[in-house]
């Protein structure tokens, strides 16, 4: 951790000398231990030795911004100059505004040691559990790795947090088949501070394999209606939540003025039962952000709560910029509120709809409305799920949908980055051949 | 310039084993203009070296990021280790793989390094243009960005190779609202192989597409939703681009077939109209240089053209040369990697299908009732053909004649079914290089094709 302290003072100190008002540096070093298995067989294993020296200067409120990947002195102080020439050939912005200390922190987190014999068994045993539970899944593609990474981040208004962790990320990736038929292909995904259980167990990795191995034979769906929209996980993190986070609370739809909820700040925008929150701190997150990219310590905060839009999503440049209040961290960890009915439920009272475990559409209008095709689907009717769907598109807008939410399930999908729920929205345009 | 440190260490490899060692810079340069604020004004430089083994059928790989002597010999060591580790705990049966030419290859040309003031002034001349000459917008953003790799290769028994690749575009994104309020967005990229200075000398020789773009923008906001369902339309070049990579050129990747991709069972079959010839060129289609030309690739490997379909027949897949070995096939030249701590995938270069003799204007006119979808924003597909794209830009067509310009909207469908449909095709190919494609690592592609009529699924509002 000195070493990489000794680099971002060399940064901060060349910076100053080059008459700079204002520099920041992340100063990383990472060590990734990686498993891959291809179409059911291991295929490679991978150790890679990575750096990162990312600069940040501001002169006479003029920004540049510059990445590299070596510590000698020589390469790190022709990055400061590199990046001082790119700040003086940019434009003053009055916005540029970074944290301000004292604020000192020292970090270790998650599981910084690999243990590369266990992440091999686990890894192998997690193959072997889909073979005998789920014979007719074939793994097209299982990356498996931990990274450790040690962090500085430094700026020379007294900021410094030192961050040391790292983690484990299971990745799978597979369709299930019977003679020449197959399914769509389906993601799992679960980041793990510990390797004590097996991964199969983990997340919602075995109740998708077996919704999956249901999809060999799919139906295309005849005709069009409107009714009810199940959005798994995956799926409603594809469509609402990106909508919402990427379209409606960001800086650059609220500073270029295209956001359709610019002026909804403290009032209604979804169905009371609403509640999102982007939240690094949580306790199930896994390596969460401790701090922004602007220097200010992360702290959770609420987009929507009870349905009332209580914050946008700002950076301080975006706050100063719109005249709007900076948002409490700018990761993208996820909670939606579980509701206090099973999925089951849910679904056992809607008439006509569908559940969608994976969406995979355009990127939605600015003004929310969206298409695509339902993938891993299946029909809903009369509280019961039916056969699974080929060919099926959906389409809706998310801000007509925020304020017909049906339920929102009491299961909750905990992958190490997010806590999201199933929600049935109603109202959405179901359409196939 | 990467100067080769590399080749010295040949006699560290370890015998009985094919073994890659790869020296790599990657170079990004972005500048982004947001309704005329510098929002992104950065660069970077990403460099060093890594090593791959095969043995036994596996590979062990490391890499580190330090373009030394050193480090090629550290991570040589690692990648065998690597190697000897999943010997140890996997058993698979002895492979060698298949044999590629030997020789050297090297650039013809070197590459440099335009100041960021430069990338600024552009964009801001762009931007100005705008500003002046496109009244009634709402947001306006301009990128300028180039990208660069530069690798240099040595191997154990295939080709040795010094490759670069330096791509460069500017962005115009452009947002109006319709008459009820609703906002509509348009952007064009502009650029492709070669430096930022190389590329853009004169903003004036972009003008003329900012106002296309806009002329589309402004006839978009008062535009209509399509009427959803199964119909007849045109796919403009682009869209032909998208359909290639995305939905057909992805289920040919011989990794993915190994991994239960539609294309497992379809070698020799029918899998589209007669009409439609498709290829993944390496370096030269249609008697010009490829938007993003690729000589050797990062196996060592020398590139060459891959048939795909041959008059509707499936009749190959994009291999590696483990996956070469697999199918008995040739390889030709697709296991590449993006950056120095990439281990090489199979990827496509230049995917485009054939031109056919059909003129445009005749296509529109033989369609009554239907759509000319000429712009996709993002596209997806399945392994099972499956895809979708949206069309950020289109127009009705009625009676043989263009009419209202369509608000956002998908298409989707099953590729391999879908393109039985293709009755015409038209004489003129239109290319796209600007995007990434993504497979556990971006890489940049080309893609292109002709129009293609055809019948598809189109959603509505």
């Amino acid at each position: 951790m000195e070493r990489l302290k000794n680099i971002a003072g060399l940064v901060l100190a060349e910076a100053r000398r080059l008459g700079a008002d204002f520099a920041q540096c992340t100063v990383s070093e990472e060590v990734k231990h990686e498993f891959n298995v291809d179409g059911g067989r291991f295929s490679l294993m991978r150790t890679l030795f990575d750096r990162h020296v990312g600069i940040t200067v501001l002169k006479a409120q003029r920004k540049g911004s510059v990445a590299v990947n070596r510590f000698d002195e020589e390469a790190v102080r022709a990055a400061v100059a590199d990046c001082m020439a790119v700040c003086e050939s940019s434009a003053p912005d009055e916005a540029w505004q970074f944290a301000e200390g004292p604020a000192h922190a020292s970090v270790r987190d998650g599981a910084p040691e690999c243990d590369t014999e266990q992440l091999f068994a686990r890894t192998e045993e997690l193959l072997r559990d889909i073979g005998s539970r789920h014979p007719k899944i074939l793994v097209e593609q299982m990356i498996t790795d931990h990274t450790a990474e040690k962090t500085v981040f430094m700026n020379s208004q007294d900021v410094c947090y030192e961050t040391c962790g790292g983690s484990y990320h299971f990745s799978v990736m597979y369709s299930a088949h019977e003679g020449e038929k197959g399914s769509s292909f389906f993601f799992g995904d679960v980041t793990l501070d510990r390797l004590d259980r097996p991964v199969i167990d983990c997340a919602f990795m075995e109740r998708d394999l077996q919704s999956v191995e249901k999809q060999i034979d799919t139906m295309p769906l005849e005709g069009k209606f409107v009714g009810t929209a199940v959005l798994a996980p995956d799926a409603l993190s594809g469509t609402v939540l990106s909508t919402i986070l990427g379209s409606f609370v960001s800086d650059g739809s609220l500073m270029d003025g295209s956001s359709i909820w610019k002026d909804r700040l403290g009032s209604r925008v979804a169905s009371e039962a609403l509640t999102l929150s982007m939240t690094p701190r949580a306790e199930y997150v896994v390596g969460g952000a401790h701090y922004t990219s602007e220097g200010y310590p992360a702290e959770d905060f609420d987009v929507i709560r009870d349905g009332v839009l209580e914050n946008f999503a700002l950076s301080q440049y975006g706050a100063n910029k719109t005249g709007g209040r900076r948002a409490g961290n700018d990761a993208w960890n996820l909670t939606v509120r579980p509701g206090t009915e099973s999925l089951e439920k849910i679904i056992s009272g809607i008439e006509q709809g569908i559940l969608v475990m994976r969406f995979s559409g355009g990127e939605p209008a600015p003004n929310g409305e969206f298409s695509g095709v339902a993938k891993n689907s299946f029909r809903i009717e009369h509280g019961q799920i039916r056969e699974a769907l080929a060919e099926t598109m959906i389409s809706g807008c998310v801000p007509d949908m925020l304020e017909h939410i049906r339920g929102i399930s009491s299961d909750v999908l905990y992958d190490g980055s997010n806590a999201l729920p199933y929600i049935a929205f109603d109202g959405v345009t179901i359409s196939g051949k | 310039m990467l100067t080769d440190i590399l080749s010295g260490e040949k006699g560290r490899f370890p015998a009985d084993a094919h073994t890659e060692l790869r020296g790599q810079l990657n170079r990004q340069r972005r500048v982004v203009l947001l309704s005329g604020n510098v929002v992104g004004n950065a660069r970077s430089d990403t460099s060093g070296v890594s090593a791959r083994v095969f043995r036994n059928g596996l590979y062990g790989f490391s890499s580190m990021a330090e373009y030394t002597q050193e480090a090629a010999r550290k991570v040589l060591d690692a990648a065998s280790e690597n190697a000897a580790f999943m010997a140890g705990h996997v058993q698979r049966p002895h492979q060698v793989l298949p044999a590629v030419e030997r020789g050297c290859y090297m650039p013809q040309t070197g590459i440099h390094d335009p100041a960021q003031s430069l990338y600024l002034d552009y964009a801001r001349a762009l931007d100005a243009y705008v500003t002046e000459h496109c009244p009634g917008l709402i947001s306006r953003t301009i990128v300028a960005t180039e990208d660069s790799m530069e690798k240099l290769l040595v191997t154990s028994d295939g080709m040795d190779a010094h490759t670069i690749l330096p791509r460069s575009y500017c962005y115009v994104i452009l947002t109006a609202e319709t008459p009820s309020g609703v906002p509509v967005e348009l952007f064009k990229a502009v650029g492709g192989e070669g430096t930022f200075d190389q590329n853009f000398r004169d903003p004036a020789a972009h003008y003329p597409v900012i106002d296309e773009l806009y002329e589309q923008l402004m006839r978009k906001r008062e535009g209509v939703y399509a009427d959803a369902g199964v119909r007849t339309v045109i796919l403009g070049g682009m869209m032909t681009g998208m359909l290639s990579h995305e939905a057909v050129g992805h289920t040919v990747e011989a990794d993915l077939v190994l991994g239960g991709s539609v294309a497992g069972h379809c070698l020799g079959r029918r899998v589209a109209s007669d009409k439609v010839t498709l290829t993944d060129f390496a370096n030269t289609a249609f008697g010009s240089r490829c938007p993003l030309p690729v000589f050797v690739d990062d196996e060592g490997t020398p590139a060459v053209d891959v048939p795909l379909i041959e008059n509707g027949i499936l009749t190959g897949y994009m291999n590696s040369r483990e996956s070469a070995e697999h199918f008995g096939m040739t390889p030709g030249g697709n296991a590449r990697a993006w950056m120095f701590s990439d281990e090489p995938l199979i990827r496509m270069r230049n995917t485009a299908v054939h031109p056919g003799t059909d003129t445009l204007e005749d296509m529109i006119a033989s369609i009554d009732d239907g759509y000319y979808l000429i712009d996709s924003g993002n596209g997806q597909a399945d392994t099972t053909g499956e895809f979708m794209f949206g069309v950020t830009m289109g127009y009705e067509i009625r009676h043989g004649k263009l009419g209202r310009a369509l608000l956002d909207t998908t298409i989707s469908g099953v590729a391999f079914d879908m393109l039985k449909t293709v009755d015409m095709v038209s004489d003129t190919v239109t290319w796209s290089s600007s995007g990434f494609c993504g497979k556990k690592q971006p890489m940049p592609v080309g893609m292109g094709g002709p129009a293609l009529r055809c019948k598809v699924m189109i959603g509505g509002r």
